[in-house]
């Protein structure tokens, strides 16, 4: 197994024996039961929605190039930028050469998960550049020096008294139980920084092809100020990410809304077309976007995982999925969590590396359930499983047993007497009082859960007493 | 007499023979004809989930093969049924076998979906006097749509109180080679699922997949808990006459 | 920019229009509604204010309405206003002798300190009690920068659903024009901590809509 593999294996196995932590993300992910069922009866036809969703990113995805094109032509007609980086580092590169061009001291980020996958902040931070995440969840996790949790509610792992003595700790704010006002000492804190930077970065939620325009879909108000006052604006996203008209959003919103909240919509959907026109009051001087490929393109040239780039980044998936649930979103490793993650990951980052993302599930099929855009998911680990096999990364002791399993299965004969053999020393291991031992065949079960008993006789062998053989 | 032939998936065959005893007893109880074609072995789901699709793919040639006459196929396993009636056509793409694993999935059914659409039968005669509870194993109902069968079957079950299991629908965490692999992990959700059945203060715990059940009653017997794990089809075949013996 | 600046675009372009040659499949489902069509655009947009906690006064003309605003602004602590410099707001305001501190966006951007603002705004929806502002509505702080946020609006601005809203929007041009859009539904609000939903982040707490029926 990869490095990446064995550091996930030792990160799962202690948050799954963690029984504080599970009952964190239990309690989390009912709230978000809760509210996403109610927001669901807003709907008078939910798979209408699902499947309009669909569509429209089915639509923007499979016509990529004039949508990207009609949306870039947009742009530069308004007078931003566009730039194209074919991966992390051209995108970094970018952006820190915007940056110093301005002579940027500080910047304010309104969440963006592209910004976490190109690990963007660390590479301002080394040009001594001050990075200040705004959002609340990020802005407790960038105090803390983790990575988010989530990429939705980034720091759902942490109670209350974590971060009021966290803010104690890093911002000298007097210790509080009231979440409102632990709120208020973030807001005083960071209003600060929105009318001291010079720039702002945001991410996207979707950018619309017709009208030039980047949109963030937010709540707090930060992704508006991190993009109003700053005079220079850049919105960082995935190439996947554009759709084709306005109108499209009018089923988007809300429904990201729903699946990823639960709310009928969020409190600000903001849309962005370029720096301030003439006779504006106020707004940015530039503004740049940075569509980032970072192996998307290769994505879509498979046509059997290309609808993984349907993904609205909504976390539907991420909350139904039972090993989330037990394992919690760092023990991922990755920048995308849960189901979407561990199906999209292993194609940005490497199936070799990081194909254990696509074994460590039980196929509940949770995730495809939930998913607002019809993608899946739990088909593409399937597919992630057999492409890694495929790429002849397993090692030659499992494909000898996978080839031996076969080969007994192949005859009915070799079955019925593999089985046989296979019962019979268990039963004498097990009932040696070896169960769970070292000694006993069967320890990866058994060192968990008990063993079955072990029949004297199989079906078959029942089957022919009662009715003959044939 | 209508017919159908059992496909007994490998590790029911070699672990819990009872259960597939139970469905043939069921069947004929209520007027069915019942075979077992011996040359089966197993789906391929094994090899398949790992990721293994060539060497999985010769074992659906040979299961499409042996079944090929079958007029209905019974199994009492929601992610077995699932393998050929879901995957097959995916893993035979391509191949000249691939129609006819098309059509042998649509004979083929998991037991309690038999029971109930294709045999119209929800009341199999069956006593069970004791509190029970249902866990809705994944593959059973998210691929085949497995929800209300055999809740229409345990209500007709004399003497049985059916209880609601509390997050019923989430993943008992068996998922084949994952409960070794990441055992961990696997471990965690059965204790999650095992502390929601010990909530629930059923006696019985069932499902319509003996996999699950196997990994629940590993946990549970770790646990010392006092819930047991019994497969609904062992649940149809008892009756008052067999005095509502527990298996 | 050249494109010699950007060698990467034609290089991420190519491949993706040798991906894009073949469609993927789609997954085919039912059509259908959905949303319950709005029958009662006022009601529902009432109805969804209360559940997004927007403060909604529905008032008969002008003079109610400058009332209406007014005993707003007599409930804020003495602080500076920001008004979005048009006629309908020169007029509304005009008559305030409280002596606070006034500053209309034609001066400029509002201050970070403003006790609040009070702006026009391009549409109200009643699907989700929204209102739709833009850069042309005093600009792109006015409506997020104050601890409170007035909207004026007249009932005929008022469109039922999100559909609707993005007729209106393509209708007059609103997206190209603006730099800046932005639909805004209820107050800033977090549920970052615990999931406990805390209204007033680094948005407007109070968001208040006078909506005028008649004049």
């Amino acid at each position: 197994m990869s490095t990446a593999g064995q550091e996930f294996l030792r990160k799962a196995a202690e948050k799954s024996a963690d029984l504080v932590h599970r009952g964190i993300v239990r309690w989390n992910i009912d709230q978000y039961d809760t509210g996403v069922g109610k927001g669901k009866t807003r709907f008078a036809d939910w798979s209408a929605a699902r499947q309009r969703c669909h569509d429209i990113k089915w639509e923007g995805v499979n016509h990529l190039d004039k949508y990207l094109l009609q949306f870039e032509q947009k742009v530069k007609e308004n007078g931003g930028h566009v730039f194209w980086a074919e991966n992390g580092e051209e995108a970094r590169q970018y952006i820190c050469d915007v940056a110093a061009r301005h002579g940027v001291k500080k910047v304010v980020k309104s969440k963006s998960m592209v910004s976490e996958e190109i690990h963007l902040a660390a590479a301002m931070e080394k040009m001594g550049i001050e990075v200040v995440e705004t959002d609340l969840g990020e802005f407790i996790v960038q105090l803390r020096n983790e990575p988010p949790y989530h990429i939705v509610t980034p720091a759902m792992h942490l109670n209350r008294q974590q971060v009021s003595k966290l803010f104690h700790e890093k911002l000298g704010a007097a210790e509080t139980q009231d979440p409102p006002e632990l709120v208020a000492i973030a807001r005083r804190w960071l209003r600060k920084s929105f009318f001291s930077a010079e720039m702002g970065i945001s991410g996207a939620n979707f950018i619309i092809a017709d009208a030039g325009m980047v949109t963030i879909t937010t709540n707090e108000g930060n992704g508006r100020l991190s993009t109003s006052v700053p005079r220079i604006h850049v919105a960082l996203t995935g190439i996947e990410k554009v759709i084709p008209r306005l109108q499209d959003l009018a089923t988007l919103w809300p429904t990201l809304a729903t699946t990823g909240t639960g709310q009928p919509i969020t409190c600000y959907n903001t849309l962005m077309g370029g720096a301030r026109r003439a006779g504006e009051v106020d707004g940015p001087e530039e503004f740049h976007v940075v569509l980032v490929d970072n192996g998307r393109s290769e994505l879509l040239a498979d046509l059997e995982q290309r609808e993984i780039l349907h993904c609205i980044r909504c976390g539907a998936c991420i909350n139904a999925c039972p090993v989330f649930r037990n394992i919690g979103g760092h023990a991922y490793g990755v920048t995308y969590p849960g189901p979407i993650g561990s199906v999209l990951e292993p194609h940005l980052r490497g199936l070799k590396e990081y194909q254990h993302l696509s074994f460590a599930s039980s196929l509940c099929g949770a995730c495809t359930d939930v998913c607002p855009v019809h993608i899946e998911l739990h088909h593409h680990l399937l597919h992630n499983r057999r492409n890694a096999i495929h790429e002849g990364t397993h090692s030659a002791a499992e494909r000898l047993g996978i080839k031996l399993f076969r080969w007994t299965m192949m005859s009915p004969g070799r079955f019925r007497f593999f089985g046989s053999l296979g019962r019979t020393a268990l039963r004498v291991i097990h009932g040696m009082g070896l169960e769970g031992t070292a000694l006993d065949p069967m320890r990866p079960w058994t060192k968990d859960r008990a063993a079955p008993a072990m029949p004297r006789e199989s079906f078959r062998d029942l089957w022919r007493k009662q009715n003959g053989v044939h | 007499m209508p017919k159908v032939s059992l496909f007994i998936p490998c590790f029911v065959d070699q672990l819990n023979p009872q259960v597939g005893m139970d469905v043939v007893r069921v069947l004929r109880r209520i007027g069915y004809q019942v075979d077992f074609p011996e040359a089966q072995t197993c789906c391929g789901q094994p090899a398949f989930n790992t990721g293994y699709w060539d060497e999985a793919r010769p074992l659906a040639e040979r299961f499409v093969r042996i079944f090929s006459s079958a007029e209905a196929v019974v199994s009492p396993s929601g992610s077995c049924t699932t393998m050929v009636k879901v995957f097959y056509p995916e893993l035979l793409a391509g191949t000249p076998l691939h129609d006819d694993a098309v059509a042998l999935g649509q004979r083929m059914h998991e037991f309690t979906q038999f029971l109930v659409k294709v045999a119209k039968v929800t009341d199999v005669g069956a006593s069970f006097p004791h509190k029970v509870t249902f866990h809705d194993s994944c593959h059973g109902l998210r691929e085949l749509h497995l929800k209300q069968e055999p809740r229409e079957l345990l209500k007709n079950v004399r003497g049985l109180e059916l209880v609601d299991l509390p997050y019923g629908e989430e993943c008992c965490g068996f998922g084949g080679a994952f409960s070794v692999k990441y055992a961990m992990i696997s471990a965690a959700m059965g204790d999650t699922k095992a502390g929601n059945i010990e909530k629930s203060g059923a006696e019985y715990v069932t499902a319509a997949d003996p996999s699950c059940l196997m990994h629940i009653e590993g946990i549970l017997r770790r646990k010392k808990s006092a819930a047991r794990t019994i497969h609904v089809a062992s649940i149809l075949a008892q009756t008052a006459a067999a005095g509502g013996k527990t298996a | 920019m050249a494109s010699t600046d950007n060698p990467s675009r034609e290089r991420i372009l190519g491949r993706i229009r040798a991906a894009v040659q073949t469609t993927a499949p789609h997954h085919d489902g039912p059509a259908g509604q959905m949303f319950v069509p709005v029958t009662d655009p006022l009601d529902r947009f009432q109805k969804e204010c209360a559940a997004n906690i927007t403060e909604c006064t529905v008032t008969a003309d002008t003079a109610a309405s400058a009332a209406a605003i007014a005993n707003v602004l007599a409930s804020l602590p003495p602080g500076e206003i920001f008004v979005q410099d048009a006629p309908e707001l020169r007029a509304l305001v005009s008559g305030f002798k409280d002596g606070r501190p006034l500053r209309w966006s034609s001066e400029g951007p509002p201050n970070e300190a403003s006790e609040a603002t009070i702006t026009l705004c391009e549409a109200l929806v009643a699907q989700t009690g929204s209102v739709l502002v833009s850069a042309s509505n005093g600009g792109r702080q006015a409506t997020v920068i104050a601890p409170v946020h007035i909207v004026f609006a007249k009932l005929n601005q008022l469109v039922p659903d999100l559909e609707a809203v993005f007729a209106r929007v393509y209708e007059r041009g609103i997206a190209s024009k603006n730099s800046y859009v932005c639909l805004i539904t209820g107050s800033s609000r977090t549920a970052d901590i615990e999931k406990i939903l805390i209204m007033g982040a680094h948005g407007p707490r109070r968001l208040i809509v006078v909506l005028q029926t008649g004049g």
